[in-house]
Order: C-alpha cells, then structure tokens, then sequence
C-alpha cells in the first residue's frame, strides 16, 4: 500500500507535467488543428529565461511571470510570423516549420546558455539548483499512510488542477472563451459574426505557449536541472496525454495526462525487473500507437468524421 | 521563359550533357581519395551516409508523403546489426549489411501496418516517440547481454574488439589497386588507410541506395507511391494496394536507412546509444537534409547531405569566436555552440516560404533558361511527330511516306477509309514555339 501510494503521487506529480504539455497542445490544436512540433522547446526557451532570472537574483514568483510572459510572446510570434502564412500552404509546410522551429529555438537554446546542464554551480551558476515554487527541503512532505508527499510535487499537482480549473471558467464563461469556441468549431463562420479570428488565434497560440512554459519551469524544478534534451521525453509524454484524451478536449488532456504519469510509474515500480526507468517512455510510445489505431478520437474527444 | 539551348531527350546533345555530368561526379569522387586530405575523406564519408539516410527517408516521406521522424531507429537497428554481428559474433563486416537490411526491412513492415490506419501528423508523432524510444531501448536491462547496454559495443564479453574492419594498422595489409602508378582509389596500404577505404564503403552504399531508389521511383511502384501521396483515396480507387504498398515501401526504406547505420558503425569501430544519429536528432537531421535538398526528387537528399556536412563541417569551430571569418564575427560570436543547426533551421523555414521543393526544385527551375530539355515524346504523340515531319520534309510522295512510318509505329493513327492518313499537328511539339512568339510579340 506505502509502495503503491508512493508510485501514485510520483506519478501525479509528473503527470501533471505532461498535462501542462497537453493542455497546450489541446489549446493550438482546437484553434488551428495543428499539431506544435515545437511546444516542448517553446517552453524549454522560456525555462531557460526563468533561469536566467534566477541567476540575476530575482525571486522565483517574478522570473516565473518573466518567463511565462517570454513564452507568451514567443508563441504569439511564432502564430503571426510563421504559422498563419504557412498554413495557407500546406499541412506538411506547417510540419516543417514547427520542425525548425523546434531546431532553431533549441540551438537558441544552446547558443545562448551553452549546452551543458545548468544550474552548473561553481562553473557559471549562482544557483544551486533549479528553483522551485514550493518548499523543496527535506523536511517539506506530507505523510499519507506512510507514503511520502513532497510538497513541491504536492504544489505541482495543485497548480495543474488550478489552471485547468481557471482555462475552464476561460473557455465556458468569458466571451473570449466563447470566441475560441466559436473559431475552434468553424474559424469562417466566426470571421463572418464579427470575431477576430486572428487576435484569437494569436492569443491560443500565445496561451499554449506559456502554459507549455509553465510546464518546462515546474519539471525543470523537479529535475534540479535545465539541459536542452529536457523537453524531448516531455513532449512525446504531452502528446501521448493529448492523444489519449482527445485532442480537442482540455480536461481529457489533464485526466490522461495525470493518468499516464501514474501508469508510467506503477509499471516502472512494479515491473523493475522488465521496465525499469529505461523503457517508461514505451509507456507514451504504446499508448501513442494504441489510442491512434483503436479510437483515434481519444477517449474524450469528438470523433471526426471524414467526408469522401 | 527562353533558354539558350535546347536539346532534345535522348538527343547526342542530351548525351553529351549527360556524359560530362558523370564524368565531374565520377572526377570528385576519385580527387576526394586520392588528393584530398584525410578531414575532407571523413567529411565526404558522412556527407555519403547522411545522404543514403535522406535518399531512403525520401522514398517514404517524399514520395509517398507518409511523415516519419523515426528513421535514427532504423539507421540505430543497422548500427547495431553490425555491432553486434562483428563483434559478438565474429562476422565479417561485409555479412552485416544484408543482416542489417534484413532486421529493418522486417521491423520496417511493422510500422507500416499503424501507417496504414493512422495519418499525417498523427503518424509524425507516433514515428517520433519510435526515435525516443529506440536508444533507451538498446539500453534496456534485458538485452545487454545484445547490445552492451549504456556503453555500448564493443565491450569486455565482444569476441572482436572492434565493429568495424580490423585493418591498417600493419603495413601492406590492404591490397593495393595501381593503375599506371597510381591508385585510383587512394592509398589504402598506409596507416591512415581506413579513410580512404571507408570513404569508399560509404561511396558504394550510397550508390546502392540510389539505384534502388531510382528503380522503385520510376517503375510503377513509383507511380503508386505519388499517387498515395497525391490523394490516397483516388489511389485506391485506381487500383493502388495500400496496405501492401505501404508495407514494401517502408520496408525497404528501413531496410535502406540501415545501410549507412552499419556503415556509420564499421567506420566509428565502435557502437553506443550516444551515436547523435541514431537519437532524435538524427531523424530531424535526416528529414531537414531532405527537405532542403528538394522533398520527392532523386538527387535532393544528394544535395541537401552535401550541403549540410559541408556548412556544418566548416562552422564547426565557430563555438570559438576567432575561428569565426571577420564578416560574419558580429552575427555569430555571442553563441556559444555552433551556429550550423541554427542556420539550417533558419534556412529550412525560409526555404519552405520560398521554395517547398527545395534546392533542386529552385535548380529545375532556374535551369531551364539556359539548357531546356525537351522530353521524349511516347505512344500516339510519337507516330503523329514522325508523320508531322515527314509531311514537311517530303513534298511529293507524301502519302507513301507516311504510310510507311505508320506502318512502323503501332500507335499509328490511320483514318479508316482507303488507308489515307491525315498528319496532324502535334501539341506537345508545336506548342512551346507557339507560345513563345507570342511572348516576344508582346
């Protein structure tokens, strides 16, 4: 029971993670119905900025608006610079941008802070690790039937369900969220009430970034490190979670998020001898093809149907 | 649009055109060996495997259209076929390349059963998670005892402690190949004599690789492919197998992306999940390489490997800001690792704007003002040039004449009454000429 609650709130805690990754994809996906390629590295740069806070001394909550503000910005030009004039093109030319947007953003990544794994204290770091949101000592966990809860994985799974929480009086209760419906569901005959769809679509692909962003810093915070392979697993994890809850659906991306979080970690605990920590990411790469072949909607997302 | 030249396909001019082509290319390919240095032997070898890896990812990305970010696990799967076929089980290094071939094309087909159900951007991310899969796959507890887990190949246990050929160490091991006193294919009885001949291991896979893309893409197969890519359901509809189609073709692109995996694998001497190309990395590397060079042509992965070793080659140093040429030092010094990745992403996002088909889509296109090459006519338009030009070389006994060449072509066209024939004016040759004056009138 300790064993299996512990592998729980371990999973929960990562699993929010590929949430936030999800979340962002969901938001891009419902608006434009394209995939971001780039979402992982979006929010790697904006990581590296709340780092780069944290190593001029401002406080975590401060570099975290910084950051996610960077992340912001640089979705929002991405959508208004690359995407929407590509998207007149071709689905695969957008591929192939968010390809090198993915590429640039990450030699960016690398060209600016270099690419070993940082905070590298003592070479060029003021910083000791990554800093956190939530009280990170030793002594800092709650106990549930013997199984430990760090409070800052704890803060990280209260943090998720907030923002889900907030998207979701977003999207059902403002008119803003009723214009992203309104372009999600069909971006022309919004154009024609009076929408402005290209403000709205600016604002997802800006929204989705800097959730995505908010994703890089909390996982960056629970690895001790920022290193520019950070976000590879993580994307393929936040697609794995989009996939399986269904691509146009915010709330089945977080439930399938936390639930692969959770799936990952009881097969690696349980299975050791065959999982282990190397073929976890099996996990997101199974559900990936299973989901797909099965119910390509996923389990919460509506199903399309193709007219010949 | 006027050309200085025009020449006809499969004309002596088309000939010429060709034989001077073949003989620069088969020129630089003898030069790099045998004159050039041993960093350019080394940067042409994998300028060759890297574009091998494109021209087989070509096949089903460009023209099929099937998106794949997953090709670094086929090239990964023939990196360890090699690995471990020379030095767990003490084969020669030759044995491995059909083994590698083999496990690909049949891991290959496995993946096109998903690709038939799943499509697009959708098959882009599960072929992803395959290239993230594939290295800590190799490092999994149950197959070490295979493939030497983290660290890789060779190891303590490796019968060969090597993957690749055990040569060059011993002076006069190689044989060497003398013409007139010269060896055409460069010095391989030296120490250093594994560059030139992996250079030429690479050379001859690389070819390998093209003639059986060439072969595939211009057969019906081939026509299939671009149909599937164009518009899946009028290709089924025409006929098109898909499932089946999918399966061969991925096949063999695996099969074919694997090749330059064993090669890349003999040449290191050595075999580990830290390769960059059998990583994620490889796969964008591949899929930009092609992109760049021109998506769906023969020779655009061609390009597109040269261009990138090249580039990435000479920035390489650029991390170290007095290595940069003075020009360009503003722009680059204040990164701090190679600008070459960024210059291709850059590059790669531009092109896409600019020019979807790449470097040889813009080269096919610009060509044409000077050199234009007129296709060779087929079937019905045929018999109907031939007819045409012999109406206007023969005066009298026309009608003989065009009897005869109508005789000859079974495409003939003849009117039914009394044999009579009646030349008609074919559109594909009259055409060009036609518009073209108007153009100049205007």
């Amino acid at each position: 029971m300790e064993k299996f609650l512990q592998f729980v709130f371990d999973g929960l805690s990562v699993g929010s993670v590929y949430s936030l990754l999800a979340l962002g994809l969901v938001i891009i996906y419902r608006g434009t119905g394209h995939l971001n390629f780039a979402q992982g590295e979006m929010a790697l740069f904006a990581t590296y900025v709340v780092y780069q806070m944290g190593e001029w001394g401002l406080p975590i909550g401060l570099a975290l608006v910084i950051g996610l503000a960077v992340g912001f910005a640089v979705g929002a030009v991405a959508e208004v610079t690359l995407i929407r004039p590509i998207s007149k093109k071709s689905p695969f030319a957008v591929f192939i941008v968010t390809i090198g947007l993915f590429q640039l953003l990450n030699w960016m990544d690398g060209a600016i802070w270099g690419d070993q794994l940082l905070p590298n204290s003592g070479v060029g770091s003021n910083q000791k690790t990554f800093p956190t949101l939530f009280p990170s000592g030793n002594d800092d966990f709650i106990s549930i039937f013997g199984a430990a809860w760090r409070l800052k994985y704890l803060g990280v799974l209260v943090l998720v369900l907030l923002i889900t929480g907030a998207l979701f009086l977003v999207f059902n209760k403002t008119r803003f969220g009723l214009a992203m419906r309104a372009v999600a569901s069909n971006a022309e005959s919004a154009k024609l009430v009076g929408i402005r769809t290209n403000t709205v679509l600016m604002v997802s692909w800006g929204l989705a970034a800097s959730i995505g962003a908010l994703g890089g810093v909390v996982f960056a915070g629970i690895n001790g490190n920022v290193n520019l392979g950070l976000m590879f697993t993580v994307f393929i994890y936040g697609s794995a979670a989009a996939t399986l809850g269904g691509f146009d659906s915010p709330g089945g991306a977080v439930i399938a998020g936390l639930a692969i979080g959770v799936i990952e970690n009881l097969a690696a605990g349980y299975f050791q001898e065959w999982v282990g920590q190397e073929l976890k990411l099996g996990v997101a790469f199974v559900v990936n093809l299973v989901v797909l072949m099965v119910k390509p909607s996923g389990l919460f997302g509506t199903a399309k149907v193709e007219r010949v | 649009m006027r050309s200085l030249i025009t020449i006809r396909e499969g004309g002596p001019g088309h000939w010429a055109l060709r034989v001077v082509a073949t003989v620069v290319l088969a020129a630089v390919m003898l030069w790099i060996p045998t004159q050039g240095s041993n960093g350019m032997m080394t940067e042409a070898t994998e300028a060759l495997t890297l574009m091998s890896a494109a021209m087989a990812l070509n096949l089903v990305l460009g023209y099929t259209g099937q998106i794949s970010i997953g090709h670094s696990a086929f090239f990964g799967i023939g990196a360890y076929a090699t690995g471990i076929g020379v030095s767990r089980w003490g084969w020669s290094p030759w044995l491995t390349l059909p083994l590698a071939f083999a496990v690909a094309f049949v891991v290959g087909v496995l993946v096109s059963f998903p690709a038939s159900r799943i499509k697009g951007v959708y098959l882009a991310l599960v072929t992803l998670a395959l290239a993230l899969v594939f290295p800590a796959f190799v490092t999994w507890r149950k197959l070490t005892w295979l493939t030497g887990g983290g660290p890789g190949l060779p190891n303590d246990d490796s019968v060969v402690n090597t993957t690749g050929f055990n040569i060059g160490r011993r002076e006069g091991q190689m044989r060497r190949f003398e013409v007139f006193g010269w060896d055409p294919l460069g010095d391989l009885r030296s120490i250093d004599a594994k560059t030139p001949f992996y250079f030429w291991i690479a050379a001859g896979v690389a070819v390998i690789v093209y003639v059986v893309c060439r072969g595939i893409v211009k057969s019906r197969v081939g026509r299939s492919l671009v149909a599937i890519r164009d518009n899946e359901t009028a290709a089924a509809v025409m006929g098109v197998n898909l499932v089946a189609t999918k399966a061969l073709i991925f096949g063999v692109s695996a099969g074919l992306c694997a090749l330059p995996g064993s090669v890349t694998a003999i040449r290191i001497g050595s075999v580990s999940p830290g390769i960059s190309s059998l990583t994620l990395i490889g796969a964008i590397t591949f899929l930009i390489v092609m992109v760049i060079g021109g998506a769906g042509s023969l020779w655009g992965p061609v390009v597109g490997a040269v261009l990138y070793t090249f580039i990435t080659a000479r920035t390489g140093g650029w991390a170290d800001d007095d290595s940069i040429p003075g020009v360009l030092r503003p722009l680059f010094s204040w990164a701090k690792t190679p600008p070459g990745t960024g210059i291709f992403a850059v590059a790669l996002i531009v092109l896409m704007f600019v020019a979807p088909r790449g470097v040889v889509g813009v080269w096919r296109q610009q060509t044409p003002r000077i050199v234009r090459v007129v296709p060779r006519l087929v079937g019905v338009a045929a018999a109907a040039e031939t007819a045409a030009l012999a109406a206007v070389i023969t005066t009298t006994e026309v009608d003989a004449e065009i009897a005869d060449s109508a005789a000859d072509s079974p495409d003939g066209r003849t009117d039914g009454e009394g044999g009579q024939i009646q030349p008609r004016e074919n559109p594909l040759v009259i055409q060009p000429t036609s518009t073209e004056s108007v153009g100049e009138n205007q």
